[in-house]
């Protein structure tokens, strides 16, 4: 399935979401790449309110998750019940139209 | 390194300013700096101006330039410096570097931000052009909203309550109000914001946990000081308050990289560096000017700069040691919370009030025999911050 690209140092597996061109662990410059899916723990969320101009809803939900393979990455929470430490399922969608063109990214359900 | 002073100070009044372009704010502040100085015809080495997003806000770019030919201040080399929420401060760091390496022996510091030329979700969005392209700013994701997420761990680690938050928004209102220069001229009271069934009609969620009264306004204005060597503040007859520290360090774009997202690693860096180049520690500290753009920001970092133990910070406030007249006073001058947040102004604004406390200045907001003063200007969200320390010379 479509998914986030991550990066694991080939020197030290420290994983890595998004790019750096050099570790941030060792600051070594090969990297794998790997796609981060299936369940992930919910670390901390909010709901907000306040949406910036081109999204015109209220009550978005947004958190940071932790894979199993332990990428980090925030997403939209498909979820009505919040509980830090909640496991949700990964998905794609569209997360937001800029200039018209429609822009996807990571989604979570519970 | 040759000792930096602050000479002059001047700032104009945070608010919706509809009649005055960017440009205009950073002249009449620049001016008042330099009146304050007595600065009279003397040539300014350098200017340089903090300003996070003039091109996205106000459709001008080379504000520094202009600001030169408004003041008509030619030929002082310009440069405009951008660190988000953090420009004022980067500023304020350059110009200190300028006059303390020699190269000049005056630079005028102004920082400015017009951010009510747009409407409310456009500045919101502007505002979010500091996350990270693909993998924050895509979601939607908007300052406020990055601090609910850091609000929701830092309850859960440290036992921090709405209530704890209310307290910092009562008692930096209240410092609003004894501050002229201040945005949101306005009482609060716990049951108006918090404690009363209706109270969330008053005070709605913008990002939870985080309502209203928990966020900075969104303002228009601009700051600035004439920094100037010894030599010349002598000659000025304005000798009294130095920049005696400065630190300044970065964390990692997203929040989500860093081990611990509750540890604010560079508001702790950039303040040890600023206390070891002053050499105090930080309860040597009189008066402090936090960042507090949101609430949780000036408990978090009211701890990680030094002055409470972690998870002592929200006590602190509750019991009223960080209100004028307290133990530490923190934001006297109603913080970002009510003076306002015009993004690059920010960090040259509380200089301005830290000099004007130091000098004995403050009016009814004035902390008693303040000597030493400390002031902490948050870039992006936490990823790079500057930390100063000014001291007023016997």
């Amino acid at each position: 399935m479509n998914t986030i690209t991550a990066y694991q140092c080939e020197n030290c597996g420290q994983v890595m979401y998004p790019a750096h061109l050099r570790c941030l662990n060792c600051n070594e410059r090969e990297f794998k790449e790997i796609s981060p899916s299936g369940e992930a723990k919910l670390l901390t969320y909010t709901v907000v309110n306040e949406l910036p101009w081109g999204i015109d809803e209220r009550g978005r939900i947004l958190g940071i998750v932790e894979f199993e393979d332990g990428v980090k990455a925030m997403g939209l929470i498909r979820s009505e019940k919040l509980k830090i430490g909640m496991k949700l399922d990964s998905g794609w969608e569209v997360v937001r139209v800029i200039g018209g063109e429609r822009v996807y990214g990571l989604s979570f359900q519970g | 390194m040759r000792p930096v002073v602050v000479s002059g100070v001047g700032m104009i009044p945070f608010e919706r300013r509809d009649e005055d372009s960017l440009v205009d704010m950073l002249a009449m502040a620049g001016l008042k700096a330099m009146d304050d100085a007595g600065a009279g015809d003397r040539p300014v080495g350098a200017v340089y101006v903090g300003n996070m997003a003039s091109g996205l806000f106000n459709h001008q770019v080379s504000v520094a330039s202009a600001l030169v030919d408004r003041l008509n201040l030619f030929p002082a080399a310009a440069d405009r410096i951008e660190n988000g929420p953090a420009s004022g401060g980067s500023a304020i760091k350059n110009g200190f570097l300028a006059v303390a390496s020699g190269f000049y022996d005056a630079v005028l510091v102004v920082g400015g931000e017009k951010m009510r030329e747009v409407i409310g979700p456009k500045a919101t969005d502007i505002v979010a052009c500091m996350t990270h392209p693909q993998a924050e700013y895509i979601y939607g994701v908007t300052l406020p909203a990055m601090a609910g997420m850091f609000t929701h761990l830092y309850m859960e680690k440290y036992g921090v309550t709405r209530k704890h938050l209310a307290h910092v928004s009562i008692k930096n209102q209240d410092n609003g109000l004894l501050n002229p220069y201040a945005h949101i001229q306005m009482k609060i009271t716990m049951e108006g914001i918090l404690t009363h069934p209706q109270a969330h009609i008053n005070n709605p969620v913008v990002a939870e946990p985080l309502h209203l009264y928990d966020c900075c306004p969104v303002s228009d204005g601009a700051a600035a000081v004439l920094l100037t060597s010894l030599e010349m503040a002598n000659e000025l007859k304005r000798p009294d308050v130095q920049i005696v520290g400065i630190g300044q360090a970065t964390d990692t774009h997203t929040l989500q990289e860093r081990a611990d997202p509750t540890d604010l690693k560079a508001v702790t860096i950039a303040s040890q560096q600023a206390f070891g180049m002053a050499g105090i520690q930080p309860e040597d500290i009189h008066v402090a000017e936090l960042h507090d753009a949101f609430t949780i920001l000036e408990i978090a970092e009211s701890e990680h700069a030094g002055f409470f133990p972690k998870g002592q910070g929200a006590k602190a406030v509750a019991r009223g040691e960080t209100r004028i007249g307290g133990k530490l006073p923190i934001n006297p001058s109603g913080g970002l919370k009510a003076r306002g947040h015009p993004v690059g102004a920010t960090g040259v604004a509380q200089i301005v009030e830290l000099v004007w406390q130091l000098r004995g200045e403050a009016g009814e907001r004035q902390v008693k025999d303040a000597v030493n003063g400390f002031s902490l200007n948050f870039g992006g969200f936490g990823n790079n911050v500057l930390a100063f320390v000014l001291r007023r010379e016997a």
